[in-house]
């Protein structure tokens, strides 16, 4: 399952994860760009689901450990999100690749998959992180996204509930982001390269 | 690398080490009381101190660092917007916003231990290269491999950036300084870097590395390094867990 190029992909799209969520942090846009390189991975090793699933999911993992030990601190907590983004895209994201990868690029269909997987995506990764950031930073992450928390908050809903309606919010939007850059570096990887990824 | 940390007090092994952080993290993140947080950052003070002397405070100031700007959001959400913290007991109901203080006071103490532990973790092994390090820890070949590849291709991207971001300055596509110029292309720049790494992967794979033989080299060399866990990262853990299991019954 791990050839070298697979080996040679997961980290390159961990490497592009950690440069991405770095450049995000230290300049402290209100997203996360973090998981680009895990649904890029998805996307390049499909149609192979579990093969997808476990070559995402391991891009995404060690991108947190190494942002976590280097950028960081709190993002190894979010593991658990890295994997269902990582089963999401192997999945269901990969679904869309003929799409994807079609030339002359096919706009309208493009758009309405790029939008519904990346909601898709993103709803999925808000409820696996809320519990994290309601326990962990009781709710407030130090993001824009805190004072959408405090208006539910404000309104009487419960910390867990808030945090929830919150990821709710602000995931479906920056996951859509994130599927089509995705999607983007996708089109523009060599064919050369997918040959190499897809040999046994 | 003859010792494991020449530059500390206690000549711990990177997976001991490891191992330590994590159960002060685990003891941290489920602190839940005052008192237990106070005690767990008095004893995670006096590890540091003990293992890396003068450097323990630069650690402390790194994880100060990170964590008062956040302590600065969560005190200005939770006591000035919300004016009250998510669970309220009787005996402070009547002053919710001191209630509101001390919730993010908690959670900010154990994000600062969380910070902090990785921090001396880090410092301890600060002369080690990131290839001795990994070699040292007691992971799977293919996570060690995983994550030397990563940390090595992490400066190859970086070096795509600077060369394409110059190339696009040259061109007048982007500009040196902040503008909405770059805001714009930044999507050119993302591509173009993505591009000449997967060119550089492409060559590596079929071409450098089959020849230098790299990967099984690489295999060779993290399969020689010594993963020991020793009798001090034993006492170390042990210690750690009674440390945990006191600070708790103290909250």
């Amino acid at each position: 399952m791990f050839t070298t190029p697979r080996v040679v992909l997961i980290a390159l799209c961990a490497a592009l994860n950690f440069a991405l969520g770095s450049i995000v942090f230290l300049i402290k846009l209100p997203i996360y760009l973090d998981s680009i390189g895990t649904i890029l991975c998805a996307l390049l090793i499909a149609p192979r689901a579990w093969v997808a699933f476990s070559c995402a999911a391991l891009a995404g993992l060690i991108s947190s450990c190494i942002a976590g030990l280097l950028i960081n601190p709190f993002l190894p907590w979010f593991a658990l999100t890295d994997v269902a983004i990582a089963l999401v895209s192997a999945f269901i994201t990969a679904r869309g690749i003929a799409i994807f990868r079609a030339r002359p690029i096919r706009v309208g269909a493009l758009v309405v998959r790029v939008i519904s997987y990346g909601v898709l995506t993103g709803v999925v990764a808000a409820v696996v992180s809320a519990p994290v950031v309601a326990y962990l930073f009781g709710g407030v992450t130090g993001s824009g996204s805190a004072l959408v928390v405090a208006y539910f908050l404000k309104t009487g809903q419960q910390l867990m509930n808030a945090t929830l309606l919150s990821g709710l919010t602000a995931e479906p939007i920056d996951k859509s982001l994130q599927v089509l850059l995705a999607v983007l570096l996708y089109r523009a990887t060599p064919g050369e390269f997918i040959d190499l990824v897809h040999a046994k | 690398m003859q010792s494991e940390s020449r530059s500390t007090g206690l000549p711990m092994s990177p997976t001991g080490a490891v191992l330590l952080g994590t159960v002060i993290t685990i003891g941290a993140i489920f602190s839940l009381r005052p008192g237990s947080v106070l005690a767990l950052m008095l004893e995670v003070g006096l590890f540091a101190a003990l293992t890396l002397k003068r450097r323990a405070a630069a650690a402390a100031g790194y994880a100060m660092m990170v964590v008062l700007p956040l302590f600065a959001f969560m005190a200005a959400v939770w006591v000035i917007v919300v004016g009250r913290p998510p669970t309220i007991g009787a005996e402070i109901a009547h002053m919710p916003r001191t209630a509101a203080l001390v919730y993010v006071a908690v959670i900010c103490a154990r994000l600062f231990i969380v910070i902090f532990i990785v921090r001396v973790t880090l410092l301890q092994f600060s002369e080690m290269t990131p290839l001795q390090f990994v070699g040292r820890l007691a992971l799977p070949l293919l996570i060690k491999k995983l994550l030397v590849l990563t940390l090595s291709l992490i400066e190859t991207l970086a070096h795509a950036v600077d060369r394409s971001r110059t190339a696009l300055i040259t061109s007048g596509l982007m500009t040196s300084r902040f503008s909405l110029r770059n805001f714009l292309h930044v999507w050119i720049l993302i591509q173009t870097a993505w591009l000449t790494v997967i060119s550089i992967a492409i060559a590596r794979i079929r071409d450098k590395w089959p020849i230098e033989n790299t990967m099984a080299r690489l295999d060779d060399v993290l399969g020689r390094f010594a993963v020991r866990f020793t009798s001090i990262d034993a006492a170390a853990a042990l210690i750690a867990v009674v440390g945990v299991a006191v600070a708790w019954s103290l909250g």
